[in-house]
């Protein structure tokens, strides 16, 4: 016999005016290797078929089923409820618009994000498809991958104290990926360019330390490191700008 | 999001950066003060003499008549910046409470621990400079009088911890935000940043209680 566990999810239609923003209590028994994604699923076919979330892969990577999960963000499908406590509440992840129950818009505020920090290579040279591309150093192309991670869950964004107070700041997520253009010799952005996108208090200067991004972030990725790099190279770059300038 | 129309003004602005940059200074000209304050006053457990003799040398030099006011200011400006990052407004108040207590997360509720903290701070810190400032010069007698009038051993007792805790977590912070502190040596930093804190409320509680057992 497996857990008796309790369910307690948070229900809300926006399209339907009736809807109030409430919680609804389940129980299911736990089975074997159990995921939150088996879970909601079976209480979608058992329970109740209104029951809205948003699962794709189901192997963490695509990033479209994080919610907070007592209390923290995390990707569902990669959370085992043997890892949980009988008793588990389930909310949408905050910040991002609600589409209805536990599923959130992220897909919005991410293209916003991506091209407000220009998130592609900028670069005046043209592709010719007939020559070999140009070489990277082995060591510098791992480090790029490893920011290069990230699976635009949000879950970052949703834990970030300064995030949820202020709605105009970018996020660990956003200055993450700046961090990774910064590293790609590819890109012919100067640091003045990247200045302009992040050296404000919406971005690397409103990051108040807190962390949270560091502890949640379902793929590990180094966000703590990355933003400790990027306040002193904007901090400098802010310092030589002030003295070229007067 | 509003369409920013001030692009006409020379563009990037520092601004942002400079504060930030104040702002950091500022709190570490603060803690390096707090730290040498305690020498000062912690003196007067090796005998009111020590402390009476460093507080001559501080006026002799005047360190303290000139530091006094300087530090007043440091004091002043630290608060303007960072005030800038505390939440006013009841609205972001309860967003960033709510949110500190669903997330179950240490280094979010420091930060809480930190802006509250500063508010107490600021209105303590300020009497508490004005006092001994308009009372110079500064001896072990006249302070061990004041403890032990009963008043100020209560306010004491209450800021010593408020600005410990704030130093340490401002110390631990500083370190996160500028990358002196990494993924790899974060738990331990922590640690002795907790521990140092520890020391700290422990010198000053000996200390007053020193001040309560001083011959008047
Ligand atoms: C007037 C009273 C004070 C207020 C209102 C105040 C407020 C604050 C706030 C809100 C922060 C956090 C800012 C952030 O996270 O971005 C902070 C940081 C800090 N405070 Fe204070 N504080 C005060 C007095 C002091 C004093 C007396 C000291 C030292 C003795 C001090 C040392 C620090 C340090 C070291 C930091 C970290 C600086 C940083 O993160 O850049 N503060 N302060
Ligand atoms: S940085 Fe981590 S937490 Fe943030 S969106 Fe990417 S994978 Fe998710
Ligand atoms: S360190 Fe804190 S304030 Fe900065 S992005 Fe991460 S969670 Fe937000
Ligand atoms: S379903 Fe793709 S990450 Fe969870």
């Amino acid at each position: 016999m497996g857990r008796k566990l309790k369910f307690n999810i948070f229900r809300y239609n926006p399209l339907d005016s009736n809807s109030v923003p409430h919680t609804d209590t389940f129980h299911l028994e736990e089975t074997d290797s159990m995921t939150l994604f088996i879970a909601l699923t079976r209480i979608r076919e058992e329970q109740d078929p209104s029951l809205q979330f948003d699962f794709c892969c189901r192997a963490g990577i695509c990033g479209s089923c994080a919610m907070v999960i007592n209390g923290r963000p995390d990707l569902a499908c990669k959370t085992l409820t043997k890892e949980l406590p009988t008793e588990i509440t389930l909310m949408p992840l905050p910040v991002f618009k609600l589409i209805g129950d536990l599923s959130v818009d992220t897909g919005t505020w991410f293209r916003a994000m991506n091209e407000k920090v220009g998130s592609w290579i900028h670069t005046d040279k043209t592709m010719d498809p007939n020559v070999e591309e140009e070489r990277m150093d082995n060591s510098l192309a791992e480090e790029i991958y490893e920011l290069e991670r990230c699976v635009e869950c949000g879950c970052c964004v949703a834990s970030c104290g300064t995030a949820n107070m202020r709605e105009d700041f970018i996020g660990a997520v956003a200055l993450n990926r700046i961090a990774r253009f910064m590293l790609d010799p590819r890109d012919q952005r100067k640091e003045r360019e990247y200045f302009e996108v992040i050296g404000t208090d919406e971005g690397i200067f409103g990051c108040m330390g807190l962390l949270a991004c560091e502890d949640v972030c379902p793929k590990d990725l180094p966000l703590q490191d990355q933003l400790g790099i990027l306040r002193r190279k904007m901090g400098w770059s802010a310092v030589k700008h002030l003295f070229r300038f007067g | 999001m509003a369409i920013d129309t001030t692009i006409y003004v020379r563009s990037p602005g520092v601004g942002s950066a400079l504060f930030d940059w104040i702002q950091m200074l500022t709190g570490v000209g603060l803690i390096t003060f707090m730290w040498s304050h305690m020498i000062l006053v912690a003196s007067v457990n090796l005998g009111a003499g020590a402390m009476d003799t460093l507080a001559h040398f501080l006026e002799a030099t005047y360190m303290a008549q000139v530091g006094g006011p300087l530090i007043g200011a440091t004091f002043l400006l630290h608060f303007i910046l960072a005030a800038r990052k505390v939440p006013f407004r009841a609205e972001q108040q309860s967003t960033i409470w709510k949110h500190a207590r669903t997330l179950h997360h240490l280094d979010t509720w420091l930060w809480l621990i930190q802006a509250g903290t500063a508010m107490v701070i600021l209105i303590m810190g300020s009497i508490h400079m004005w006092t001994v400032l308009t009372d110079l010069p500064i001896t072990a007698a006249k302070s061990a009088a004041r403890i032990q009038g009963g008043f100020w051993l209560v306010f004491y007792l209450i800021l010593l911890p408020m600005v410990e805790l704030h130093v340490g977590i401002g110390f631990y912070r500083i370190g996160v935000k500028w990358g002196f502190i990494k993924r790899s040596n974060r738990k331990g930093l922590k640690r002795f940043e907790n521990i140092l804190t520890g020391i700290f409320i422990l010198i000053g509680l000996i200390t007053l209680i020193r001040f309560m057992t001083l011959p008047v």
